[in-house]
């Protein structure tokens, strides 16, 4: 009987589907966080009677085929890339970026991961780096006499030097972009790692062509839609029950047949 | 084994498939495009000997499944918000190349690849009337018009290539959201595209529940019929027997 293993495959897409709602539920307030959906596709399908297959010598077809399926599986669990909401902090390191591009951040090991939370902070060597002491890329260091910075749309980064009138340049914020970015891996931490399905990274200056620009005081919140996912949460619930009712049902038509035996 | 017992078995049979096609149904509850199937029976009559003080041939009606039903109807339209996610509003469907040649959908959940060109989520081309779509970086924001017309920052990069069938239910299934067929494919004029909305599956809960319920409990009154007829047979052969 397949259908007990069809509604099987249905709790468990259910299941994956909780789980991955359940995630964007608990980082409602993450920093630069994409929500992500899990995609579904039906399984392959098991030819029992070709539709369109001759039914008399002189060229009738069947209307209809018999073709069972067998469930369903979940095809990918993809990145909603729709930018999140900015909020102001007033924190001067705080920066977000308004349109496509992600920062650049030097991992400990020394590879490059990339990242849209642009809550930084100074390290003890004055360094820009993330909350987790990662160096933001292209190095940026604050003279240990600055007062006070300005980060320009354009990504400029000025510091404010006591006894000095212009505002020195002390460095250049970039932006990195993908071909797709949905395709990127995420690495917790609000990092990502480029993929062979991300394509190679192309790095560009704020506001050029194809590139967003940046907000100094600003942070971008995460882009989870509460009330969509309450919704689809309930669904999934509904679904997983429905499934599961799908097999209580074989399983009392198994036992009424178990029965006829006696 | 007499016609009462291959009447019933006919029909267990046929109610078997109809729970596993209603429970792929409720399993494809949430899956893009997807559409809900039933069962169609049909009778098969067979000539039997006439029962004592009948004349002439009887016929005995067996039950089996014929055929498939596809509802094409079309499913709700979802707001997603993804750039890549097309709903086909109306008759139509997408084109995708695959490795084994032109298949069609209605799953309209795509993705780019590393090249930026538009794919499925196994990674086959969605199909534009020139072919693959490939959107390049500084295209921006991509916007696909009701008419399946893709623009994006440069200017206008290509149309969905959107095709209709004289007859979709004869499409036949292949799994991934995928069909085949032999038929020729026309465009599809009425075809409306809306951007970021996913077409969920046409599949109504009520109806496959209430549907499944139904057929338990005639499994279970072909269940009973039989066990009836094993007493009856079991007491004749007693009372026969105590005759003797």
């Amino acid at each position: 009987m397949r259908a007990l293993s069809i509604a099987s495959t249905g709790m468990l897409a259910q299941q994956t589907n909780v789980e991955v709602i359940a995630n964007n539920l608990a980082n409602m307030n993450t920093t630069g966080y994409k929500a992500q959906r899990a995609a579904f596709q039906d399984l392959l399908y098991q030819n029992i009677q070709q539709a369109g297959a001759q039914t008399s010598d002189t060229g009738t077809l069947l209307a209809s085929g018999i073709q069972l399926g067998a469930g369903v599986r979940t095809a990918a669990i993809y990145r909603m890339t729709k930018p999140g909401d900015i909020k102001n902090t007033s924190n001067p390191y705080d920066v977000a970026i308004n349109g496509a591009g992600y920062f650049r951040v030097q991992m400990p090991d020394g590879t490059d991961a990339f990242s849209r939370d642009g809550n930084f902070q100074l390290s003890s060597a004055g360094q820009l780096v993330t909350q987790q002491g990662y160096t933001v890329q292209p190095g940026i260091s604050m003279p240990p006499t600055a007062t006070a910075v300005t980060i320009t749309p354009a990504g400029l980064v000025q510091a404010t030097i006591p006894g000095q009138v212009a505002l020195q340049t002390v460095g250049q914020l970039e932006l990195t972009r993908f071909p797709n970015e949905a395709g990127l891996r995420a690495m917790g931490d609000n990092l990502y790692a480029e993929t062979s399905s991300s394509g190679a990274p192309q790095s560009g200056v704020p506001g050029s062509t194809g590139y967003g620009t940046i907000q100094q005081y600003f942070l971008e919140t995460s882009n989870v839609d509460a009330v969509s996912e309450v919704t689809s949460l309930i669904s999934a619930q509904r679904a997983y029950e429905m499934n599961s009712k799908v097999i209580s049902t074989a399983d009392q038509m198994l036992a009424q047949t178990a029965k006829l035996g006696g | 084994m007499d016609n009462t017992s291959l009447l019933s078995l006919s029909y267990q049979l046929a109610a078997f498939r109809s729970i596993d096609v209603i429970a792929n149904n409720i399993a494809n509850v949430n899956t893009p495009g997807y559409k809900r199937e039933s069962v169609k029976f049909e009778q098969v009559l067979q000539q039997m000997k006439p029962a004592e003080g009948q004349k002439g041939p009887q016929t005995v009606s067996f039950v089996r499944d014929a055929g498939l039903l596809r509802d094409i109807s079309g499913g709700r339209i979802e707001s997603t918000g993804a750039p890549f996610d097309l709903a086909i509003n109306g008759p139509g469907y997408f084109a995708i190349q695959t490795a084994q040649g032109e298949r069609y959908t209605r799953n309209g959940h795509f993705t780019l690849n590393a090249d930026g060109t538009v794919v499925t989520e196994s990674g086959d081309q969605l199909m534009g009337d020139g072919g693959a779509i490939t959107i390049a970086p500084d295209d921006g924001d991509i916007t696909f018009g009701a008419d399946g017309t893709i623009t994006g920052k440069q200017g206008q990069i290509g149309k969905l290539r959107l095709v209709d069938f004289a007859d979709p239910r004869a499409l036949s299934k292949e799994g991934d959201s995928l069909y085949s067929t032999t038929q020729q494919a026309n465009a599809a004029p009425n075809a409306v595209i809306a951007q970021g909305m996913l077409e969920g599956s046409n599949v109504q809960p009520v109806i496959e529940i209430s549907r499944m319920i139904e057929v338990m409990r005639s499994y279970e009154a072909t269940a009973s019929l039989e066990k009836g007829h094993s007493d009856m047979q079991r007491q004749a052969i007693q009372k026969l027997a105590a005759v003797q």
